[in-house]
């Protein structure tokens, strides 16, 4: 018998605020001391209040438009009840009822072609805080520092049938919340997050069978194996009576390669969601709506048809810079700056692209901006800086993005110098010194040439056009 | 609502009821479920959903970071501190 896979996904992703969602703590724990940022409110202290961090409800709508979703202009909190030490007040400020945004649809592409994926709502809610279990071999030890973080948890329908899908699907998303600016979306640092839902029925049938969720899966890759091994574990028990499927929660083990059972599933009547009647309805106006809307970046695919149509792009060009957000404002601006916009492609995906990679940051982290890559760009066309040089100073601007290319190039040395004295001279110490290779050209041997350029070329420490140079030098070997 | 869970609620709420009271509380909570089933065959599928029961609506605050509270004052009542951390019963096998 045929068998189908049929997925549905939770996503939490931890919002780019500064602060936390209902107190003032600052939401950015990396680095610090533990319950270094905590306070009475995040900590659960009997009769603290929630104060709602307008950025949090800016990002929700932000995420909710770009996901296609109808936002939910009366938007409430609820008590999610659950009692672990990672919680301090012992429930969980969710949304349930009412969550900001509902009923998206997000397209997808696989190899199979495109397909819509509906979002059945997104909701905003607070992080838990982080449990250590490896100081001492009697105790937990709890940090709050991540509690009252804010998230939002994207819960899609099953609309999912494969591990390709779903990194598809993931990727899109990553694509068109990084492009709104509201999260960075990075599983390696925990910022997005993945729980899948995954049962297997036979082809055809519109019977749902029973569904497991798995968590634990800290990569997209990790995410695909999980699959690969749950559909086949379903399949297996149900062809060969292997095991018994519930419906339960598992943990994927990735050093293992298998899901262990962890709980059997909680329903929604196990939480007792209730309105939380600390924190009152957050209701959207048409101001707030109409500013939130204006401020929505231009979609990945509209970017990208501009990007042909306007500047003559490539698709591959097109498609490596309408990988970010950041790329794509430092390419416009670059273009912009110095008139040439392959040219300021080119940059970005040889140079720029490879510096971001080199140094293991995200496109997103660029914060070289687009006018000092176009002016850059500008001082190697108007061959006043060699291309040589032109990376060292952009490898400078990653450093420090406030350097103007053009002083740096000054203060460096490495305006290209006009002074053929200078050059003269440099050529006939070169020249003397090889005789060898000199004899070599003559005899035939272009490498012998470009060997005695390269040696110009370092003397003159690449401050130097290489046309005059290879002029000069052809002009003083002839001589001889 | 049996004699079942009456008697663990007894437990939980440190009660010691008497027979005729058991009764009693068995046949108010029987009550409550008819009322409650009753509420359930209401068709309210036309009618908007109540957000809250006065018409108010929630403050906003800006999205700036302040200075936390001192993790030592915070930390006072803790039966247990480590390093920062409060420490609590091992979860985890």
């Amino acid at each position: 018998m045929k068998y189908e896979t049929v997925i549905g996904l939770e996503v939490h992703v931890e919002l780019a605020t500064q602060s936390k969602i209902f107190c003032s703590c600052s939401a950015h724990s990396y680095g610090a001391e533990p319950n270094e940022h905590v306070c009475p409110a995040c900590c659960g202290m009997p009769g603290m209040l929630p104060v709602v961090n307008k950025r949090v409800v800016d990002y929700g709508m932000k995420a909710g438009l770009m996901l296609g979703c109808h936002i939910n202009r009366v938007t409430t909190f609820d008590k999610k009840s659950y009692y672990y030490p990672d919680l301090p007040a012992a429930y969980q400020t969710t949304q349930w009822f009412a969550p900001v945004a509902v009923n998206g649809l997000v397209e997808i592409e696989t190899s199979k072609g495109k397909k819509g994926v509906r979002i059945k709502q997104i909701h905003m809610e607070e992080d838990a805080g982080k449990l250590v279990h490896d100081i001492r071999e009697d105790t937990t030890h709890v940090d709050f520092n991540r509690t009252s973080v804010p998230l939002i948890e994207i819960v899609s329908q099953p609309d999912l049938s494969s591990a390709e899908e779903v990194v598809a699907y993931l990727d899109r998303l990553k694509n068109l919340l990084r492009y709104a600016r509201v999260a960075e979306c990075e599983m390696a640092h925990g910022t997005m997050r993945c729980d899948v839902n995954l049962s297997v029925r036979p082809e055809g049938s519109d019977k749902l069978g029973v569904r497991t969720e798995m968590k634990n899966m800290n990569s997209i890759e990790a995410i695909k194996r999980a699959i690969e091994y749950e559909t086949a574990r379903h399949i297996d028990a149900l062809e060969n009576n292997t095991e018994v499927l519930v419906q339960e929660t598992r943990r994927w083990d990735d050093i293992k390669g298998k899901s262990f059972a962890m709980r059997t599933k909680e329903t929604a009547g196990d939480y007792r969601y209730f309105p939380d009647p600390n924190v009152m309805p957050v209701v959207i106006d048409d101001n707030w709506f109409d500013e939130i809307k204006s401020s929505l970046p231009e979609f990945p695919e509209v970017k990208r048809e501009r990007y042909m149509s306007e500047y003559g792009l490539g698709e591959y060009d097109t498609e490596q810079i309408t990988k970010s957000i950041a790329l794509c404002e430092c390419f416009e601006e670059a273009a912009k700056t110095c008139g040439d916009a392959k040219n300021a492609a080119n940059w970005i995906i040889s140079e720029v692209m490879s510096i971001l990679n080199l140094r293991q940051m995200t496109y997103d982290m660029l914060t070289v901006s687009g006018k000092s890559l176009g002016e850059l760009i500008t001082l190697v066309s108007g061959g006043k800086v060699g291309r040589a040089n032109a990376k060292k100073i952009l490898a400078a601007m990653f450093d420090d993005a406030s350097i103007n290319p053009e002083e740096y190039a000054n203060a460096n040395g490495f305006v290209i110098s006009n002074d053929t004295g200078l050059i003269d001279k440099v050529v006939k110490e070169v020249v003397e010194s090889d005789p060898k290779s000199v004899a070599d050209y003559k005899g035939g041997k272009e490498k012998a040439l470009m060997a005695l350029f390269g040696r110009c070329m370092k003397e003159l420490k690449g401050n130097c056009d290489p046309q005059t140079l290879r002029k000069i030098l052809i002009e003083y070997i002839d001589k001889i | 609502m049996d004699r079942v869970i009456l008697r663990r609620l007894e437990l939980l709420n440190q009660l010691s009821l008497t027979e005729t009271q058991k009764d009693e509380v068995i046949a108010f909570f029987a009550d409550r479920e008819n009322d409650a089933k009753v509420l359930e065959n209401i068709d309210t599928s036309n009618v908007e959903r109540m957000v809250h029961v006065m018409p108010v609506m929630t403050v906003v605050r800006e999205d700036i970071p302040s200075q936390p509270f001192s993790r030592d004052d915070l930390q006072k009542g803790a039966p247990e501190t480590d390093e920062g951390y409060w420490c609590v019963p091992r979860v985890v096998e």
